[in-house]
């Protein structure tokens, strides 16, 4: 029974990262109606952004956050001019190959830039050991699922009472609408672009204590983001919300009691199975796309 | 108020409108009458910009609004409810309500002030004002779509078929209710399949046919309903 809190806090922590990532990826989707294979380039552009902000300039935990934040969502405002931009009146499946482009672009200029060798985030975080009861981790871990939780209410709050957040929202709903309120789809576009890179990029930076930063760690966040975005219904914010935090506790029960080596796979066969019984996603109905 | 002056317009190279030309007066209700894929539609896309006019001009209290883009137009006191009832479905009443006030979101106690107008206007939507639009029913969607649009403070209204759908009494409701919009000094341009109706309320109204209009009437000197369905249905061309 404590080796099970363990696990699972452990999967709470690996799934708040799925969570940052797929809110992000299921907003560009729903409001924007872009598949963003990019997405997981953010996830390690922040990832570096807070490990150089941290070994290099010494700069503490909650300023390198900061950083982060605003790097990452600069990157997002980049990433929408690239590959949305120019993409307005196309098909959306040219989305899928331009974000693609990018990301392969983006690793390799990663590669060529900073290195293959791998990185860990050591911080004054890292060492201060938390004990609840039998579950045991580090500071800097433990703040991960807080982390997640303050930036999705955030959103939510956003998403909900400003008229940002309504604009985004009319925007997901029904387009043309909007835009006889006078929405104007460019900015929407940016805002969206932004946020999401933000959420990624912070994902990114706060597990690279827990995982080693290399240039292709986004592949394997992507896929798993995608995962979640289809567990939730494609576009549903809260239900990417529950299936990020799912899919991280399954993994980890999955590497504890089966076999590590299902541990990724395991997200996969649940998509697959998914898909075939009910391919609205598990949240899928809760959600009106008019 | 708006002018139509020999609009072509259509989807790439297809072509929907030839020419048209009509005129909806400062304070006027004027409809504009047609069959399916007539064209009519197509004229009201054409007003509020989501199509492009290949040719003449759209004019709005004497200025060419022809390259105006659409998320501008609502500010120059245009505004559009749209045809099948269309809301934020995902959104509370109220939010669907500020939606049309976005265009001017920096004046709080003014759409505090117009909400509660929308509201004795319109009690249902009170009542529901915490409800996802998309549980509606289609009448209270035709006035939710409405009072979206009073949201925006129009002075030129364009209604795309408010009666397509709804059953009689509620037609009923709607047409008072635009009678209402009439006498707050709103101009309206109805655009509508419903014969009945529009001969109801308008004072003036235009039939398009093929993309054309085919014929043009004052109402009120009793226009027979056998000379209107004449063109309506095809036959004469216009004089």
């Amino acid at each position: 029974m404590d080796l099970f809190l363990q696990y699972l806090a452990n999967g709470v922590v690996i799934g708040s990262s799925y969570v940052l990532v797929a809110v992000g990826l299921t907003l560009i989707f729903g409001i924007l109606g872009v598949v963003n294979f990019a997405h997981g380039e953010f996830y390690m552009l922040g990832a570096y952004a807070g490990v150089t902000a941290v070994t290099l300039f010494g700069m503490p935990l909650p300023l390198a956050l900061a950083v982060v934040l605003v790097f990452s969502a600069l990157l997002g405002f980049g990433a929408e001019a690239i590959l949305h931009k120019p993409m307005k009146n196309r098909d959306a499946t040219s989305s899928i190959i331009s974000s693609f482009g990018l990301a392969v672009a983006l690793q390799n200029a990663a590669l060529l830039t900073l290195g293959p060798q791998p990185r860990l985030l050591k911080t004054e975080f890292s060492t201060i050991p938390i004990e609840l009861g039998p579950v045991f981790m580090p500071l800097q871990r433990a703040l991960i699922p807080v982390a997640m939780m303050v930036l999705i209410g955030a959103l939510y709050l956003i998403l909900r009472y400003t008229w940002t957040g309504r604009s985004l929202r009319s925007m997901s709903q029904h387009a043309t609408v909007a835009r006889l309120c006078g929405v104007r789809v460019e900015r929407v576009a940016v805002v969206t672009f932004m946020v999401g890179a933000a959420l990624a990029g912070v994902a990114g930076f706060l597990m690279s204590s827990v995982f080693m930063v290399h240039p292709i760690i986004g592949n394997m966040i992507v896929l798993k983001a995608f995962t979640v975005v289809i567990l939730g219904g494609m576009g549903n914010i809260l239900g990417a919300a529950v299936a990020g935090l799912l899919l991280g506790i399954t993994e980890s029960m999955t590497s504890a009691y089966l076999a590590n080596g299902l541990r990724d796979i395991i997200g996969f066969v649940i998509v697959i199975a998914v898909l075939l019984f009910r391919p609205q996603g598990l949240f899928g109905k809760a959600f009106e796309r008019s | 108020m708006l002018k139509l002056d020999n609009i072509v317009a259509g989807y790439g190279r297809t072509r929907i409108l030839h020419g048209v030309t009509l005129d909806v007066p400062k304070g006027g209700l004027v409809a504009l009458l047609g069959g399916n894929g007539t064209g009519k539609s197509t004229v009201l896309k054409t007003i509020v910009g989501l199509v492009k006019a290949q040719e003449g001009q759209v004019t709005l209290a004497g200025q060419i609004i022809n390259d105006v883009p659409t998320e501008d137009r609502a500010a120059l006191g245009l505004s559009l409810v749209p045809q099948g009832k269309e809301v934020f479905g995902g959104m509370s009443v109220e939010e669907n309500l500020l939606m049309g006030a976005f265009h001017r979101r920096r004046h709080r106690t003014e759409i505090a002030g117009d909400l509660e107008g929308v509201y004795q206007r319109f009690k249902r939507l009170r009542e529901r004002r915490n409800v996802a639009a998309g549980m509606l029913s289609g009448g209270e969607r035709q006035m939710l779509s409405i009072g979206r649009s009073l949201m925006a403070r129009p002075t030129m209204l364009l209604l795309d078929e408010p009666s397509a759908a709804l059953a009689p009494r509620v037609v009923e409701e709607i047409a008072d209710a635009i009678l209402a919009l009439r006498d707050l000094g709103l101009t309206l341009l109805l655009v509508e399949q419903n014969v009945g109706m529009a001969l109801d309320i308008a004072d003036y109204i235009y039939v398009i046919r093929g993309g054309r209009i085919a014929f043009e009437r004052e109402v009120g000197d009793g226009v027979a309903m056998d000379e209107l369905q004449e063109f309506y249905l095809g036959g004469k061309e216009h004089a």
